[in-house]
């Protein structure tokens, strides 16, 4: 109960830190594209880094931001069905999905991502305008990795233990 | 190989049923066939496949219309586009009903979100209706119905994740070939909604107008900023000034000058949270590009595809078959699934068909969205009409049995749009010449 407890407050803090990490990475991207067609116009030549990084902040924040979404437990599903089971198995059902998320970022995301960030590091690979490694590009992933397995053990950890805030999925919106 | 396929289904459809988000679904059900396959290194190629998925400059787009439709929501755009809808159709009969379809239309296709336009525009129309002694049901199935409109309206999220996963085909295109269809339909919408409020005699007397009404010029003023957001976006793709990316980045700093220093209704200490909100939002829709792709590279390795449509084209060679199969086949996924997923999966699957039977893959994009509009307005799934019944105090079942009308005038107008194809292709094949 307690190592939980100081497991959870870790993870809380992680996931600020996180919200900050993306508010950052949104405001720069913004300013990164405007920059981009501004150049173009201003100074008549656009600045070829610019969709080279615009390209590179989006994937660590569709990466990142996945993971704090994963926390929160707004990733879309399908409700419907899940909805008409006894709690009991939908106790179950939770404890098995997390498990599955933990393993896809930890075997997946983390290791094959940071396998790829080895690979690339050492192919001297580069993206071409920024002049640095394109193992910065795949550093996401096992960045997200991390952070989603570490969520996901939190997760399964306090519903085995039944010590869940009983904080009803809330669902995410989407795009329509 | 079939055996192998069978896997990927039975764990595709038992990850689902326990809710496992789909992101996942798709990239576990991934990885278990491509182990059973045999591939090499799975875990190193799923992972370059997650990111390489989301490495385009034209994705870009999607953040950004999500972070300016956010702020647009946020700065007060409904109250203006209600006075503008006010002054052009709230004196007719069922005044109220015309106004409400004519702002979800206006406001979903700024916002690009339905489901924020269900809640901006229904949360202050649907109790106004009430009040002047609408129907509350019939109120939340018209909003939830006319909000769908804004998603064939320009500018509109769905049809970037399309035109990505289609391959080839231009934003622009898709952009201009949903404006008459989106326009039709929420025309269809006002016309059903007419003839409702005749026969109960709703609004019979111009309760739309109430106390000072501002005049047209007025109100149009008023809404104008608004409104040039989707002119800008527009005029400036097809104008060739700048892609749809930087239009949409444009679009930021419009909806950031309107909200802030022009009509001051966001404060600074608000926005970390706007864009945090558009973050999230961002993540969800991009994680699910980037495991559908995964999962479409391995189908496309292994031809599941091109096996798909010959299974399907050896049924029928007629199009209007093929095309009925594929609608029939899109509002029965509709009902279980979210848009944006149910584009990601079976764009790859049906757009190959369609383009061997000679339909045009702007066209079938259209037709794509606007059949799975009405899955947002089904139970069990159906995020506009839960959100309706919610604005609405009213509950599902009783808001779907009031909307039986609406989903005939969709239905209907899902088989115009599909079988005549000049309503979505004049407008693109004309601005091509």
């Amino acid at each position: 109960m307690n190592a939980l407890r100081i497991f959870s407050r870790l993870n809380h803090f992680l996931a600020r830190l996180l919200q900050g990490v993306l508010i950052a990475v949104f405001v720069i991207l913004v300013f990164v594209v405007l920059w981009g067609v501004g150049s173009r116009y201003i100074i008549g030549d656009q600045a070829s880094w610019t969709e080279e990084l615009a390209r590179l902040l989006m994937v660590w924040l569709a990466l990142l931001g996945a993971a704090l979404v994963c926390r929160e437990e707004k990733h879309l599903g399908l409700d419907a069905i899940y909805r008409l089971w006894v709690p009991e198995v939908q106790r179950l059902a939770r404890l098995l999905i997390f498990a599955v998320i933990f393993l896809f970022a930890g075997g997946i995301m983390a290791m094959g991502g940071a396998q790829l960030v080895v690979e690339r590091f050492a192919s001297g690979q580069q993206l071409p305008a920024l002049g640095i490694s394109k193992g910065w590009f795949y550093m996401a992933l096992p960045v997200s990795g991390v952070l989603t397995a570490a969520f996901m053990l939190e997760s399964f950890w306090a519903i085995l233990i039944r010590a869940e805030t009983g904080a009803e999925r809330q669902k995410g919106e989407g795009i329509a | 190989m079939s055996q192998e396929l069978l896997i990927m289904l039975v764990c595709f459809l038992a990850l689902l049923c326990l809710r496992l988000p789909i992101a996942f679904v798709l990239g576990s059900v991934t990885v278990v066939t491509a182990y059973a396959l045999g591939y090499g290194n799975v875990p190193l190629n799923v992972a370059s496949n997650l990111a390489n998925g989301i490495d385009s400059f034209a994705l870009l787009a999607i953040p950004f219309f999500i972070l300016a439709g956010e702020l647009m929501g946020r700065g007060g755009l409904a109250s203006r586009l209600i006075e503008l809808a006010t002054v052009v159709v709230g004196r007719l009969p069922g005044g109220l009903a015309m106004v409400n379809t004519l702002t979800c239309m206006l406001f979903g296709a700024i916002s690009g979100s339905a489901v924020a336009a269900v809640s901006s525009v229904g949360g202050t129309l649907i109790p106004e209706m009430k009040r002047k002694g609408y129907d509350g049901d019939f109120s939340s199935a018209l909003t939830a119905t006319a909000a769908t409109t804004g998603l064939l309206i320009p500018p509109s999220n769905v049809m970037i994740v399309y035109a990505l996963v289609a391959g080839n085909v231009s934003v622009a295109a898709l952009f201009v070939a949903g404006i008459v269809p989106g326009i039709f339909i929420g025309l269809g919408l006002m016309l059903v909604a007419y003839l409702v409020c005749v026969l109960r005699g709703y609004g019979r007397e111009c309760d739309a107008v109430e106390t000072e009404r501002p005049s047209f010029g007025q109100a149009f003023l008023g809404a104008l900023p608004s409104l040039l957001l989707v002119v800008i976006v527009l005029g400036g793709i097809l104008g060739g000034v700048f892609t749809a990316t930087e239009a949409s980045a444009i679009a930021v700093l419009w909806a950031f000058l309107l909200g802030v220093v022009f009509y001051r209704m966001i404060a600074l200490t608000e926005l970390p949270g706007i864009v945090l909100g558009a973050a999230r939002t961002t993540a969800i829709v991009l994680f699910l590009v980037a495991s559908s792709y995964a999962m479409s590279r391995l189908l496309t390795q292994e031809q599941v595809p091109q096996q798909l449509s010959e299974m399907l084209l050896s049924l029928s060679d007629n199009p209007l078959i093929i095309l009925l199969i594929i609608n029939l086949t899109l509002l029965a996924v509709g009902v279980f699934m979210d848009m944006t997923p149910a584009v990601l999966i079976f764009t790859p699957i049906f757009l190959p068909i369609a383009i061997s039977l000679g339909i045009d893959p702007v066209h079938f994009g259209i037709i794509m969205i606007a059949n799975l509009s009405i899955g947002l307005l089904t139970p069990p799934v159906g995020t506009c009409l839960f959100v309706s019944a919610g604005v609405g105090n009213s509950d599902i079942v009783r808001v779907s049995r009031a909307m039986l009308p609406f989903y005939l005038v969709m239905i209907l107008a899902l088989l115009v749009i599909t079988y005549f194809a000049p309503l979505s292709m004049f407008l693109p094949k004309l601005l091509a010449n």
